[in-house]
Parts: structure tokens; C-alpha cells; sequence
């Protein structure tokens, strides 16, 4: 398929070849003087004399010239060859790192295997595998057997490496020489040790395309955003006497059964407003807690359970001002900031108006522990409208729950729209030039408009010199 | 019936006869050509034409006696032959300005009757007879008087060589001049395009003179196909190189009545001359000598 990356040009050029074409047939000469020695035995005509010289090289460099111009139209029009277009090709990258462990491992290897072969067993694109290197696997190998392998051996026990993935797209998508467009899909549970700074620009210059990205059925791997947990719980909250109360109502507003801290029974999610009102026995019981699956929300500048804390004490406090949670809440401040940072690994719930983290979340056994870096009932915080939903969000905790997968910490809505691509649709295609490259043919056709112009004016001039 | 010899000879085109070499290897293919296509040796010679029988005298030559008649009649006769062993030949070669004139992929017109001069020259050598050229482009000229003499072929092919056309000087002269140094009753051969002022009439006039003498007159017409409208050519602006002028524009392929008025011209102009007992022999450009020179020499038989 030929393919003109300027076609205007060639546009152009075409629109040029009609001024020869015109030339040629507006142009009047006399008639061409020769000699006749039996002259003297012609009738003279009138209309000879008029009429349009037309020699029998007229026509071919007629063809010649317009030739010369729409060949220089198309070499400036960046001419291309492309494979026939068979549809759209596409380019699995499968993860198989530990992240990978569990059911997640068995479903991607069937999405794959649905992606990439056709039901009549033809395949459809190119698989890669990677861990903390990337490796296409041969397309003659792409048979149901290869997938029905894959599932039995598992993932591997490396880490991942979004980058060696990303940067394995081209190679791949040159491979498929016959599709006119590639769509690439990454199946990974998407958790931060596959993040590699830098990997924003690695995105962009591995694949201007988007890039699908399934959610697993393995929970962990569910996105941040995506799945908000449904707030039916239990809650406890352990404070102070006169402490606590605008959480407790804002949590019942919310759906949350709020619950005395010596009932005796687990609850769902326990907000520790107070060290000092987290006796030895509270304590274990909200880690017997944690460890079943429970969320503990610290906060304050002396949280207790700070073995389990999800920050780093540090820096400045700066100013406070609103909060912004994960899930588009908006709290109204000013509320007291605490300064510090999220521990290295944990998820960033909610952050200030200046981009500082406000609130981080970490696994911790089965169970999430959330810190506010915050005094969730001082100042005009509770009086806020968005008061009871920002704390729902904070009992919730991890949106992950159950065990954290080998692979650490899921990525957050904004890592993932880095993968995906940001402004692309869902499933959309990359253009063919750069699916599937092409032969380029500007030169070739500048060769011959060169050829085509020392033609022509070998057959001019020898026009002329023929009497 | 008689056998076609010329249409199973294989004659080499004018065109390629230019690659043959000189003029001199022309002559001699186009005169073998020529002779085997009439079923005549060259050595015979013209000399050796029967006359008559005569009753024998003392003193006759014993070597005439015809044995022949002598055994059916008893009677002693020598036979006679007409003595044409030293026949005066003068060929007149037109090199006007016109006779440059080739036609597309053809030789010119001079070049052609030099061909036809050059292998009659090289057959009447060979039969005896004494030869010689006469030209009449720019002015006439006797350019070599007519000799038997060993030599004569080389010198005349090598001003045949070196002709030049131009001028437009009429034949008139030039026979006149050729018919003056023939001593007795000879032949003069014109080759020419016969494009002249007062439609030739200067030259049929010469021609009647020359026959007033005695002499053999034979004129060989040179064309080219696209002057006898055989091929003609396209439209354009047309002159006559011995006419200098504007030119004429017009479209001789597009005009039935130029080939017409072409004919016309040089069948008057031929019928004139055969009135005054000249032979005229039109030849093409596109055929080869041979085929001209054996047609010619048939006409003459019959």
C-alpha cells in the first residue's frame, strides 16, 4: 500500500503537471521550414500555415514533463510502502514477576491467550514476557499449548520492570509487518517495585499509542479508585473522653456502626485519635485486629502503633489549607498540619492543596493502617459538608484488601493513567506508519525524476537538431 | 516464358551500398549485379555484333568464313560484325543544388546518381568502349573527355567522389559540350533530377541535338520518394534549394493532387524526350541501382 506522508505535496505536484499539459495545447509555431526540391509542385495552404507543428516527439515529451513534476510532487510527498493492512495486530506484555503469584497469574495467561490467538487458532500478535527484562516469545510458539504451559509453571520470582516491557513494544510491533495498526496490552497487577523513575519519559518514546491495561481478577490488583469498598462495617473509636465524637457521628452518618472500644468484638476499622487513650490490651486487640483484615486510622504528631506508621517525621509542616482525597473529596480546612512524609511503599490517600501528602496508607498483615498527618477534629474540619465522606474514606483504608500481593503496593489512578496514556481512548490503535514501519520511497522517486528530466532534455534537444 | 532474373537477385539497398567502401566497389557489385541480371558476360563486349554475311573475296580472312552456310550452300561467305569496340561514352552527372536533397533515412540524390554513373561507367570500360564525365552544377564542365584507357575508371569514380552539389545550372550545356567531343555517333548518358526552369524544356532541346548526331541518348531520372509523392512528407514551411524564397507552407501528405502534378511534370517531360528518340529511365532512391540499370537494359532488348 503506498502511502504519502505530505499528500498535499503531491497534490501539488499534480496540480503542476497541468501547466505542461496546458502549454501543449495552447502553444501555436509555425510550421517547421524544410527543403523540397519539387517544391514548386505544391499547393500552398493556408491552414499550413497556422496550424500546430505537432512532431511525433511532441506527445512523448508531453508525457515526459508530466512525468517530472508529479514525480517531484511525490518525492516531496514522502512516499512509503506498506504492507497490505490486515486489520489490527496485537502485542501482549504478560507479567511475570512474583506480583504475578496466585489466581492472577492463571486469568492474565487467559487473557492473553484470548487476545493473541483467534478462534481459529491463527494468531493475532506477539507475546512478550518480562519480569526485570522483557523477552518476545517466538510467534511459531503462540499455540494454546504454550499458554497451557504457562499456567502450569507459574509466574517466575523476580521483580518487575515496566520500563525492559515498555521498551520491548517497537521491536514487537515491527514484528507484525502486516497489520496496518497495533494495540498493546499490559497484564500486570500495575504495583509500585515495577516503577522505575524515569518511567513517565520511557512511556513515551517506547509507544505513542495507548495501552490497555485489564483489571485482574485477583483483588489486589484491583485500581485505587475503582473499587470503593462498601462502607457496611464496624467502627471503634478510641479516645479521650469529649474526643471523638464528631468522627463518631461523621462514620454513622456514613453507614459505619460505631462501637465501644471495650466491646470485646473486632471491628472493621478503628480510629486511634489518642495515645494515651491506647492501653496495652486496646492495643493488642486492634492488632489482632489488623492482622484479620482491619483498618486502623492514626493520627496526630504522636500516633501510637508506630511501628506501623505509614510515615516518615521530617521537614517542614507548611501550610494546611484544604485536603484532597484519592477519590476527589474535597475537606475543607484550615486544618493543623503535621510535617513529614509517606513511608517508602505506601499509597498517598489524600494530599494538601500544595501537593504535599496528607494521609498514606500501608498494608499491614491483612489489615491497612492509615495515617492522617492531621487533627481530624480540630478546627473547622468537622464543620465541613465533606467531613463524613473524607472519613469514610480513611476507614476504608487500603483499597486492596486481603493479603498484599509478593509485589508490594498497587499503583495509584495516576501511575496507571501514565501507563494507559494519557488522553487516549481505551483500545484505541497506533497509526500504521508507525505500527509497522514501511519502505520509504522519496529517494527512489527523486531518482527518477532525474532520470526522467536528463530524458527529457536528450529528447529536446535532439527535437531541435533534427530538421 | 521468360525468367524474372532480377526479382530472385539478391541487390543490395543504396543504403547499404554507402557502407561497401569506394566508389570504386560500388561499381564493380552494382555492374555484376547489373550484368547477371540481363544474362550477359562483360567480356563479350559490344564488339562482337553480327552485322552481316558477305561472299568472300581474296584476301578476306579465312577465320570469318561461315563453314555453315558454306556446308548447305556450297558457297564461301564471311560474316560481318558492326566494329562498336571503341563506342564514345559520355556520362553527364547532375550535381544542382537540388541533388543534395535525401529524404528521411534515404541517400541523396547525387550520391544515388553517382552509384548509377559508377557502374555504368565500370560496365562500358569493361565492354571497350571509351568513357568519360561531364557535370553541370555550377557551371558545365567536361570534367573528363571520354578515353578507354587503362586509368580511366579510377580517375572518373574519384571526381565522382568528390562532387559537390550546388548551383542550378542546366544540362543544356553540359550535353552540348559531351556531344562535341564525341567524335562520331556515340552515347550520352544523363543522370539528373530534370527539376529545371521552363520545365526542361533547354534540355529536351540539347537532347534533340545530340540526336540530330547520331548519338545514343539515355536519360536516368533520380527521385526520391517523398518528391514523387510516393512518401510524402508532412506539413511544413517548404523551399527549393535552387529557388531560394519564403517558402511554401503546406501539407503534402494531406494533398493528393502534389503527387499528381509531380507525375505529370516528368511524364510530359519524358514524352518529349522519347519524341526525340532518347531513352528515359525514372529511378527511385528507395530501389536499388541494379534493379534500375536492368530494367533500362530489357527495354532496350525488347
Amino acid at each position: 500500500m503506498l502511502d504519502f506522508a505530505r499528500p498535499a505535496l503531491l497534490g501539488a505536484g499534480l496540480l503542476a503537471a497541468l501547466v505542461p499539459l496546458a502549454l501543449h495545447l495552447i502553444s501555436r509555431r509555425p510550421p517547421e521550414r524544410a527543403v523540397l526540391p519539387t517544391a514548386r509542385f505544391l499547393s500552398p495552404d493556408a491552414r499550413t500555415a497556422v496550424r500546430v507543428r505537432r512532431r511525433p516527439t511532441d506527445l512523448l515529451l508531453l508525457a515526459l514533463r508530466v512525468l517530472l513534476l508529479v514525480l517531484l510532487g511525490a518525492a516531496a510527498a514522502g512516499p512509503a510502502w506498506l504492507p497490505v493492512r490486515g486489520g489490527t495486530a496485537e502485542v501482549v506484555l504478560l507479567d511475570r514477576s512474583a506480583a504475578m503469584d496466585g489466581p492472577a497469574w492463571e486469568a492474565a495467561v487467559g487473557e492473553a491467550r484470548r487476545t493473541l490467538l483467534a478462534p481459529d487458532g491463527s494468531v493475532r500478535g506477539a507475546l512478550v514476557l518480562f519480569d526485570s527484562a522483557a523477552a518476545p516469545a517466538r510467534r511459531s510458539g503462540l499455540t494454546p499449548a504454550l499458554f497451557d504451559s504457562l499456567v502450569r509453571a507459574g509466574p517466575g520470582g523476580g521483580a518487575a520492570d515496566y520500563a525492559a516491557a515498555l521498551r520491548e513494544i517497537p521491536a514487537a510491533a515491527r514484528e507484525l509487518g502486516g497489520a496496518d495498526s497495533v494495540r498493546v496490552t499490559l497484564l500486570s497487577p500495575l504495583v509500585w517495585d515495577g516503577w522505575r523513575p524515569g518511567l513517565p519519559a520511557v512511556r513515551r518514546a517506547a509507544w505513542a499509542g495507548p495501552i490497555r491495561l485489564p483489571d485482574l481478577p485477583e483483588p489486589g490488583n484491583a485500581p485505587v479508585a475503582d473499587a470503593p469498598q462498601s462502607p457496611s462495617g464496624s467502627v471503634v473509636v478510641v479516645s479521650p473522653p469529649g474526643v471523638g465524637r464528631y468522627v463518631s457521628a461523621a462514620l454513622g452518618a456514613t453507614g459505619w456502626s460505631p462501637r465501644a472500644p471495650d466491646d470485646g468484638e473486632p471491628a472493621d476499622a478503628y480510629f486511634l485519635l489518642d495515645p494515651a487513650a491506647v492501653p496495652a490490651p486496646v492495643e493488642a486487640r486492634v492488632r489482632a485486629a489488623l492482622e484479620a483484615g482491619a483498618t486502623v486510622v492514626l493520627s496526630g504528631e504522636a500516633p501510637p502503633l508506630r511501628d506501623l506508621l505509614p510515615w516518615e517525621a521530617g521537614g517542614d509542616a507548611g501550610p494546611g489549607g484544604a485536603l484532597l482525597l484519592d477519590d476527589g473529596t474535597r475537606l475543607e480546612g484550615p486544618a493543623v498540619r503535621v510535617p513529614g512524609r509517606p513511608a517508602p511503599g505506601s499509597q498517598v490517600l489524600a494530599a494538601w492543596e500544595d501537593g504535599g501528602a496528607a494521609a498514606a496508607a500501608a498494608r499491614s498483615g491483612r489489615g491497612c493502617v492509615v495515617y492522617l498527618a492531621a487533627d481530624p477534629e480540630a478546627g473547622r474540619l468537622p464543620l465541613s459538608a465533606a467531613y463524613p465522606r473524607a472519613l469514610a474514606r480513611l476507614a476504608r483504608g487500603c483499597d486492596a484488601p486481603g493479603p498484599v500481593p509478593a509485589g508490594g503496593v498497587p499503583l495509584d489512578a495516576g501511575a496507571r493513567a501514565v501507563l494507559r496514556g494519557e488522553g487516549s481512548a481505551s483500545g484505541a490503535v497506533a497509526a500504521p506508519r508507525d505500527a509497522a514501519g514501511g519502505v520509504p520511497l522519496g529517494r527512489w522517486a527523486l531518482a527518477a525524476a532525474l532520470l526522467v528530466a536528463l530524458a527529457e532534455t536528450a529528447l529536446a534537444y535532439g527535437g531541435r537538431r533534427t530538421p | 516464358m521468360q525468367r524474372d532474373a532480377s526479382a530472385h537477385a539478391s541487390f543490395l539497398p543504396p543504403g547499404l551500398l554507402e557502407r561497401l567502401g569506394g566508389l570504386d566497389v560500388v561499381a564493380r557489385t552494382v555492374a555484376q549485379g547489373f550484368v547477371a541480371g540481363i544474362h550477359r558476360s562483360p567480356k563479350r563486349g559490344a564488339g562482337e555484333e553480327f552485322a552481316r554475311h558477305r561472299e568472300y573475296q581474296p584476301g578476306d580472312d579465312v577465320r570469318r568464313l561461315d563453314w555453315k552456310v558454306y556446308g548447305r550452300t556450297d558457297r564461301l561467305y564471311v560474316r560481318e560484325f558492326r566494329e562498336r569496340s571503341n563506342l564514345g561514352a559520355v556520362l553527364a552527372v547532375d550535381p544542382t543544388a537540388s541533388m543534395e536533397y535525401a529524404g528521411p533515412g534515404g541517400v541523396p540524390k547525387l550520391r544515388y546518381a553517382a552509384y548509377v554513373a559508377a557502374a555504368l561507367a565500370h560496365w562500358m570500360l569493361g565492354a571497350g568502349d571509351s568513357v568519360g564525365l561531364a557535370t553541370f552544377g555550377r557551371e558545365a564542365a567536361l570534367e573528363l573527355p571520354p578515353r578507354s584507357r587503362r586509368g580511366q575508371l579510377h580517375d572518373l569514380l574519384l571526381r565522382l567522389e568528390r562532387l559537390r552539389a550546388g548551383g542550378d545550372a542546366p544540362a543544356a550545356a553540359a550535353l552540348d559540350r559531351a556531344g562535341e567531343r564525341l567524335r562520331g555517333p556515340g552515347r550520352v548518358v544523363l543522370v539528373s533530377d530534370l527539376l529545371e526552369e521552363g520545365d526542361g524544356e533547354a534540355t529536351v532541346a540539347a537532347v534533340g541535338r545530340l540526336r540530330a548526331r547520331g548519338d545514343e541518348v539515355v536519360v536516368f531520372r533520380v527521385l526520391t520518394p517523398q518528391e514523387e509523392g510516393t512518401r510524402p512528407p508532412g506539413a511544413g514551411l517548404y523551399f527549393d534549394p535552387e529557388r531560394p524564397g519564403p517558402g511554401t507552407p503546406a501539407a503534402p501528405d494531406a494533398d493528393p493532387g502534389y503527387a499528381e502534378r509531380v507525375r505529370a511534370y516528368y511524364d510530359g517531360l519524358a514524352a518529349r524526350l522519347r519524341e526525340r528518340g532518347a531513352e528515359y529511365v525514372p529511378l527511385s532512391t528507395a530501389e536499388p541501382v541494379e534493379r534500375g540499370l536492368i530494367r533500362w537494359a530489357r527495354t532496350r532488348r525488347s
